[in-house]
């Protein structure tokens, strides 16, 4: 009976202290950040002294200019970094799956970007963006053309360049393990078929790598929607608002302009947002999962 | 296992891809030891008289000796650094041990409120740390505070000074705290998929041997995971070594971390590239270690959280 | 641990100096404290550090600096103030904060500091300080909230004034025979002649970054050439036409200015005049030891100081920080000596010294200042045209500034129309007033 007793908690000893902290530390929170949105409410004040406003800034927000803007410079953002990334990843994937020597090193040299701290590449390459001083322009100039306004007039296009450079490795090096796991026994039967590689890829390598790619693509999507670091060391958001991602947009709102009820509902907006992205990458991971079992099914029946 | 011989050209993009890769890096290392006067004129170029005045001014806390070329100590990276290392090993740890009890329980075991559980830490993987500030901020500050006149917080401001409520907010733990929530998700979802390829048969091997399920977990689970938890734990070092947003929401000036510092030292008055470059190389040298001598894990481990949707 | 050692060791000291000399010395009561003050990363609190070692040798208090750049120094302050007891005890401010941090009341009133004989100096000569700067940085509560005026009072002292200036390249001046500007149709003349007659150097460097620079840069015009932010009844008047005026003198700037201006902040703005990459620079006379300093500055020796130039009136801006002491602060008034001793005569000759701007009339005037620094005079001329009002000083200047900063940002970047830019920004503006009450007696 004891026993018994054991057995039925143990799962939940196991879980609590997962459950404990996440409560305390973020599901908390998320419910505290909703309370506060419908509040005036300054740094200076604690929640409780603040003002209930109602939904006047979820309103205020929807309206605002500058908040759409943001937005809309966040999903650019998002859409094309991922979008970058995935075109370049997949191809020196699909390139360099080969058996030569030193690929190892080639994986662990290509990994390092990524590992580093997104202030330090934002600020490498706000260095390297440099008007005067900066590698590209000098080099520019040394092959006798004319300097870029990087971070001027091109600052949204700069910023999303870096972040390739940063994330494209991730999708190259999970693009290339599900290369290698693709069964063998189909690509040796395409080849004496006397498929050419070019048909080998769009028939065969790339419908079979679709479920990981779309899984890698949403993850970096998210991700994307996390990005803040590199753009405030970069740009600050500038020039104008054409680099100031909704999660910049939110940490000024809260620290520069003081107002945390309405960085409360712009949170909660992004989140909205985000949630809306996670579902679809549920769905669509489902889906692709049945097809993906058929699709091998055939193959191996076709064997 | 022989290999493929493959064309020049082939060679030549390697090349090509792998200076990109690691040229912005290799940069930044050669100007950290350049005076700004060099990086400035640039006309050197790569040849230049090397310098470690940089990293002299980034350590003059923690040097033995006062160098000349600074009238004082401003930057303090020394014990920034510190609390870097202590926030990130503490959370690391942390996250890995709650988090791979946690994921076992989501792998082995049967329980109500287990899809529940699952389900919440999947979604919760999406929150980006830019939607924790306000609540966090307001929470850490204001409500996670114990009165400095209740016993336990008369006990911690005599013994360790400070003045007003003691609250997370300025604390290590603090920070820890949120970094440890932030990660768990994660390491909870990246652990699941090594915990299921434990053969279940050695589990029940040991319970017949009268092992209790702690021991059975910390016994015979956790070393045949080995290589899930060090990649879990290499991605949760990162995100804790390098996070910047939260943290310079809850330091104070005692617990500042080094992304904060190199954000702050690039203030307007002195864009000093030398410094920063040095600070950014050194922030950046524990990871680079890493990558270097577990790059194999930080690939499972991608591709395991990647893989399992 | 070290540091109980150290307040230990130092209280024996201190028993000892009083026991044998047993004088008035006004520090001796607080000989062994430690002050923990926030000041910004700035050249003028760069030169503060190196004198305070100055003060604890002196009077046996100990002081830990905690410096953070500005704008996160006032993210900082908003939050120690709100606290009931707040670590810092003296703080210094940037002068947009004194309406949020006195509205708020979160300053010390100075004056029951400087009537406690035992605390003031009584040869501080606060007359000696430069009065603009008293009633621009440490004043509240006069006219308008923000200016000189009978109903006011002080909050803290001017501790790093700054005013702009013209720094010009007297090598590129001199070789094409070009004139020092006196107003400000030949400066933006000139700035915009540079480029052909120094084919890739630029005009003038301003800062023109989105947010805080771009405003910036616009106010500073925006005095000289005959406008303001507000009409005497709060309504806002950007969009006159002197403020057209005064953005298309700010886009003329950039597009004359060196490359990639637009994305300047004060940091690059500078750096490019210091690699020789801009003919004149128009801001803060903060710069002046930077330009000097060998190891950061390609223009050593090069380069002039004019006046800010004129367009309808004379109105340089007035800046820089205060310092005061916090109501939650634990060590008031060892806090108030600090102020006290930085700002006295022998302080700001002292920091003037080391680099810093000195606040006060003497220190200009001074003769070994004036040796080591020979700008000093021309500056010290400057400050007497400083226009207290260039900026509005009020809680919700903030989000004003945020907003005007990032239009004129667009105006730079975008090609947004100005006029349409501005009377977006006016309309902006007024709703904020509105909601703040500004209207409420009309």
């Amino acid at each position: 009976m004891a026993t018994k007793g054991i057995n039925r908690l143990t799962p939940y000893m196991f879980m609590a202290p997962a459950a404990i902290i996440m409560g305390i530390a973020l599901l908390y929170p998320l419910g505290y950040m909703v309370y506060g949105s419908f509040r005036d409410w300054n740094p200076s004040q604690t929640i409780g002294e603040s003002e209930f406003v109602g939904l006047k800034n979820y309103i205020t927000l929807f309206y605002d200019p500058a908040f759409r803007e943001s937005l809309s410079v966040t999903l650019t953002f998002a859409f094309a970094v991922v979008f970058a990334e995935l075109l370049l990843g997949v191809g020196l994937a699909l390139l360099l799956d080969r058996n030569i020597r030193g690929m190892s090193i080639l994986r662990t040299l290509f990994i390092l970007p990524m590992m580093i701290a997104p202030v330090v590449v934002g600020l490498m390459w706000r260095y390297m963006y440099h008007p005067t001083v900066g590698t590209f322009n000098r080099f520019l100039e040394s092959i006798g053309l004319e300097g870029v306004d990087w971070l001027g007039q091109h600052a949204l296009m700069s910023v999303i360049i870096a972040d390739v450079w940063q994330w494209t490795p991730f999708i190259f090096i999970l693009s290339l393990a599900a290369l290698q796991s693709l069964p063998r026994s189909a690509l040796e039967a395409a080849r004496i078929d006397g498929a050419t590689p070019w048909q080998q890829i769009i028939h065969i390598k790339l419908p079979l790598m679709m479920p990981v790619l779309i899984v890698t693509a949403l993850l970096r999507l998210i991700d994307a929607f996390k990005v803040l670091e590199v753009i405030l060391v970069m740009t600050e958001g500038g020039p104008g608002l054409s680099t100031e991602i909704v999660a910049l947009r939110i940490s000024r709102t809260a620290t520069e302009f003081r107002e945390l009820g309405t960085a409360a509902a712009m949170s909660n907006y992004l989140l909205i947002l985000l949630l809306l992205l996670t579902l679809s990458m549920f769905a669509v991971t489902k889906l692709q999962e049945a097809r993906a079992a058929r699709l091998a099914r055939q193959i191996q029946e076709e064997d | 296992m022989s290999y493929e011989r493959q064309n020049p050209a082939f060679y030549a993009l390697l090349v090509a891809l792998i200076f990109m890769a690691v040229g912005p890096i290799v940069l930044m290392f050669a100007n950290s030891f350049k005076l700004d006067v060099d990086i400035i004129s640039g006309t050197s170029g790569l040849l230049f008289l090397p310098t470690i005045q940089n990293y002299e001014t980034a350590l003059c806390d923690v040097l033995w000796y006062e160098p000349d070329h600074i009238d004082f100590c401003a930057l303090k990276f020394g014990g920034a650094f510190i609390n870097s290392l202590i926030i990130a090993l503490v959370s690391t740890a942390l996250t890995l041990v709650i988090g791979c009890m946690a994921a076992y329980a989501l792998v082995r075991f049967r329980f109500m409120g287990r899809d529940t559980a699952s389900l919440t830490t999947l979604m919760v993987r999406m929150v980006p740390p830019a939607v924790l500030l306000v609540p966090v901020f307001g929470l850490w500050n204001n409500e996670f505070c114990i009165g400095k006149t209740t016993w336990l917080g008369s006990l911690i401001r005599e013994s360790l000074g400070g003045r007003g409520d003691v609250c997370l907010a300025g604390t290590h733990s603090g920070i820890i705290l949120v970094y440890v929530a932030m990660n768990l998700p994660f390491v909870i979802w990246i652990l699941q998929s090594f915990i299921v390829q434990v053969p279940r048969s050695l589990e029940e091997a040991a319970r017949v041997d009268g092992a209790g399920p702690f021991q059975v977990f910390f016994k015979v689970v956790l070393p045949l995971i080995k290589p899930g938890l060090a990649a879990a734990a290499i991605f949760t070092f990162r995100i804790a070594w390098n996070e910047y947003l939260l943290a310079s929401a809850l330091s104070d000036r005692d617990t500042k971390t080094v992304p904060i510092l190199i954000v702050n030292n690039m203030s307007e008055f002195n864009v000093e590239w030398g410094v920063i470059m040095a600070t950014g190389m050194l922030l950046a040298i524990p990871p680079i270690i890493f990558t270097l001598f577990a790059s194999r894990q930080i690939i499972t481990g991608m591709t395991a959280g990647a893989v399992k949707g | 641990m070290l540091t109980t050692l150290k307040r230990a060791a130092l209280g024996a000291t201190t028993a000892i100096v009083m026991a044998g000399a047993a004088l008035a010395n006004p520090y001796a009561d607080y000989a062994g404290t430690t002050l923990v003050v926030n000041f910004p990363a700035h050249p003028h609190y760069n030169a503060v550090m190196k004198i305070l070692p100055e003060f604890t040798k002196e009077t046996g208090i100990e002081v830990e600096v905690d410096q953070l750049p500005y704008l996160k120094m006032r993210e900082r302050q908003t939050l120690e103030l709100a606290q009931d007891e707040g670590d810092y005890d003296l703080i210094a401010y940037v002068v947009f904060s004194k309406a949020d941090y006195v509205y708020a009341d979160q300053l010390e009133n100075l004056a029951r500091y400087f009537m406690n004989p035992k605390l003031a100096d009584p040869n501080y000569d606060a007359d000696d300080l430069i009065d603009g700067y008293v009633y621009n940085i440490g004043f509240a509560g006069g006219n308008k909230g923000y200016l000189e005026g009978k109903t006011g009072s002080l909050f803290g002292v001017p501790y790093g004034s700054e005013t702009s200036i013209l720094g010009y390249r007297k090598d590129i001046f001199e070789k094409h025979g070009l004139e020092v500007p006196e107003t400000y149709e030949e400066m933006l003349d000139i700035a915009c002649k540079i480029p052909e007659l120094e084919p890739g150097m630029g005009g003038l460097s301003s800062r023109a970054a989105s947010g805080h620079h771009a405003s910036h840069a616009f106010l500073l015009h925006l005095a000289p050439l005959g406008g303001r932010v507000f009409d005497d009844n709060w309504n806002p008047i950007v969009n006159n036409a002197a403020g057209v005026q005064a953005a298309e003198a700010l886009k003329q700037i950039v597009d004359c200015g060196p490359e990639g201006a637009t994305s300047f902040g004060f940091g690059e703005a500078l750096g490019s005049f210091l690699a020789g990459d801009t003919a004149m620079f128009l801001d803060t006379t903060v710069v002046a030891g930077q330009i000097n300093d060998p190891a950061r500055s390609q223009v050593v020796g090069k380069v002039g100081w004019a006046m800010h130039p004129m367009g309808t009136r004379r109105g340089s801006q007035t800046g820089g920080f205060g310092i005061g002491i916090p109501k939650n602060a634990e060590h008031k008034e060892a806090a108030f000596l600090l102020m006290q001793w930085l700002t006295s005569k022998a302080g700001d000759k002292m920091v003037a010294l080391a680099g810093g701007n000195p606040s006060r009339f003497s220190t200009h005037a001074d003769a070994d200042v004036n040796a080591k620094f020979p700008h000093m005079a021309t500056f010290g001329e400057a400050l007497k045209h400083a226009d207290p009002d260039w900026r509005p000083i009020i809680p919700v200047w903030g989000k004003i500034n945020a907003d005007l900063g990032t239009t004129l940002s667009k105006v730079l970047t975008e090609d947004l129309d100005i006029q349409t830019a501005l009377d977006g920004v006016a309309e902006r503006t007024k709703a904020v007033m509105d909601e703040a009450g500004y209207y409420t007696w009309q």
